[in-house]
């Protein structure tokens, strides 16, 4: 988890990288071909926050199995911090968190991380000396000498955090990792995801829970029928082109006419209005608030939420894929 | 090599913490206690009728105990995702399948250990001789299981838990079965090429006679070497290819 000299020189080499992804299962005797990934291109900068969002059915995590070499591709190029993940090698420096993780349960918690943490090249003592910090760190401490047939769904998604950062990796991929968790349980997550982000760990994050997402990504990538919909920056993609969303108070009668033939989405909160108007308008709007004495409180672009924006997308693709 | 150790390290404590371990161990020793009481065949050969049912009570918990080791090992773990947080660190999916493999037949070795303890406590009370020739019986019955273990890992990579149990029942009979199939030795020129497993089966010697040599020993290595790597390798070839 310590950032290397290259990643802040910058030395062009991205932390991951998938060009081309395509994953076609090939049909059976009563099976029919199945294209589940066509064709998926994803960039993730360094030391950022990556989001990878789709419905059920999109390719998510094919493109994620594809990428750390669980399923073999039927085209495309992989890298992880330049090198081919699909090679052990290749992903030393690389946790995976896969969805709801289950572990050998008649070994306990430390054995388990252990094994994991040797494996990965660390010596006994670097081991024992990660497990008691990790295990605090994911809520886990005092339960290191328990069987894992008597953890709690919550506790082994705690557990598979743990697994993911025994080496303190550059790279980390995790899939739906604040799922079973209790809503303190998924602060934590956040939280932890956006520690990594400022020790300049690179965190991939597939997940259903678009206001995870929405608080923690730099950048997401939304998968739709094995295909890209929609890739960029958090903000640019739910800013609302050319509308300003504007909050005003001092009008306990009702929003003035001269303000009301601009406004849209018009609500009320408390004594507080709230709408939205055109880029072009709001000169003019303002205008016509303060000549009405009413209290300017907020004028800010227009963004939708990242739920909104995903239903829509959605909605042009044809509706959820099952 | 390390990470192949490493994870036969974990199988075995893993498996050693399960429950069905010692209701085996259980069940063959109270099998092997039974032993003294079958009745007798005639002055003289209690010893070597102790000797015989004590070896296959050996085998039958070797073979048990390997199989339901064996046979959802892989399955299970590829169907709960265990297997991933293996396979995406720096692991390949051979070594993965070489340490389950060894982990196994390590677990295995320690069962009929412990079982060949307990029937040569009960061979010194019943006839007052320690029976130290069933040591070479348990050795070569670890060889055996260690070749079935291999057959059912190498079949577990692509196959179900019910598969991986026919596949092995199949290949414990094949191997046995050469007279049978092929007629005597050497009636069918392809004989010579059968996987025979029968290398392993000392139980006329050891059981009414005393043992087999050294060599005959260091050949049961050879062969155990060959079907081990064969099965292994084929299985670590399936393996690679198979999407998770």
């Amino acid at each position: 988890m310590t950032s290397s000299p290259d990643m802040q020189n910058g030395d062009g080499i991205r932390a991951i990288e998938v060009e081309g992804a395509r994953k076609v299962y090939p049909k059976g005797p009563f099976l029919a071909a199945k294209t589940a990934v066509a064709d998926v291109s994803i960039s993730v900068e360094r030391g950022t926050v990556h989001g990878l969002l789709g419905p059920n059915g999109a390719g998510k995590t094919t493109t994620l199995k594809m990428l750390l070499g669980l399923v073999r591709p039927t085209a495309g190029v992989f890298r992880v911090l330049g090198e081919d993940p699909r090679r052990p090698s290749g992903r030393r420096r690389v946790g995976f968190m896969p969805e709801q993780p289950y572990f050998a349960p008649h070994l306990t918690a430390t054995q388990t991380l252990t094994l994991y943490g040797r494996l990965l090249g660390l010596d006994r003592r670097s081991v024992r000396d990660r497990i008691s910090g990790l295990l605090g760190m994911v809520g886990l401490e005092g339960c290191g000498r328990q069987e894992l047939s008597t953890f709690s769904r919550g506790m082994l998604q705690r557990l598979g955090i743990a697994q993911t950062l025994i080496a303190s990796p550059d790279v980390v991929v995790l899939d739906e990792p604040a799922s079973g968790l209790d809503p303190i349980g998924q602060r934590d997550v956040r939280n932890l995801m956006l520690d990594l982000r400022s020790q300049g760990v690179t965190v991939m994050l597939s997940s259903h829970q678009l206001s995870e997402v929405e608080s923690v990504c730099d950048r997401v990538t939304i998968l739709c029928g094995g295909l890209v919909a929609a890739e960029g920056r958090i903000d640019a993609l739910l800013n609302v082109a050319g509308r300003t969303s504007v909050r005003v108070r001092g009008f306990a009668a009702g929003l003035p006419p001269a303000v009301k033939r601009f406004a849209g989405d018009v609500a009320l909160a408390g004594s507080t209005w709230v709408f939205d108007v055109a880029d072009a308008e709001l000169r003019a709007v303002v205008d016509a608030i303060d000549d009405a004495g009413g209290s300017l409180e907020a004028a800010v672009p227009k963004r939708s939420s990242l739920e909104d924006y995903f239903a829509r997308l959605i909605a042009g693709d044809g509706g959820e894929r099952s | 090599m390390r990470s192949v150790v490493l994870i036969g390290q974990f199988v075995f404590v893993d498996g050693l913490r399960r429950r069905m371990l010692y209701v085996v161990l259980l069940f063959a020793a109270i099998m092997a206690a039974l032993i003294p009481s079958l009745p007798s065949y005639g002055l003289g050969v209690e010893g070597a009728v102790f000797r015989e049912f004590a070896l296959a009570v050996i085998y039958v918990t070797a073979l048990v105990i390997g199989l339901a080791l064996a046979a959802n090992r892989v399955p299970g773990e590829v169907e709960r995702r265990t297997a991933y947080n293996v396979l995406v660190k720096s692991v390949s999916r051979s070594a993965y399948l070489c340490g389950t493999w060894l982990g196994i037949t390590l677990l295995v070795g320690a069962a009929i250990g412990v079982c060949t303890a307990i029937v040569q406590v009960i061979a010194a009370f019943s006839f007052s001789e320690p029976m130290w020739v069933l040591w070479q019986g348990a050795f070569a019955i670890w060889l055996e299981s260690g070749v079935v273990t291999a057959l059912a890992v190498a079949v577990s990579a692509v196959a179900g838990p019910v598969v991986v149990v026919v596949a092995s029942l199949a290949g414990i009979f094949i191997g046995h079965a050469r007279g049978t199939l092929l007629g005597e030795e050497g009636a069918v020129a392809a004989s010579r090429f059968y996987p025979s497993l029968d290398s392993f089966a000392i139980i006329n010697p050891v059981a009414h006679g005393t043992g087999v040599g050294v060599l005959h020993l260091a050949s049961m290595l050879v062969v155990f070497i060959g079907f081990v790597g064969v099965f292994l390798g084929a299985g670590c070839l399936l393996f690679e290819r198979r999407d998770l």
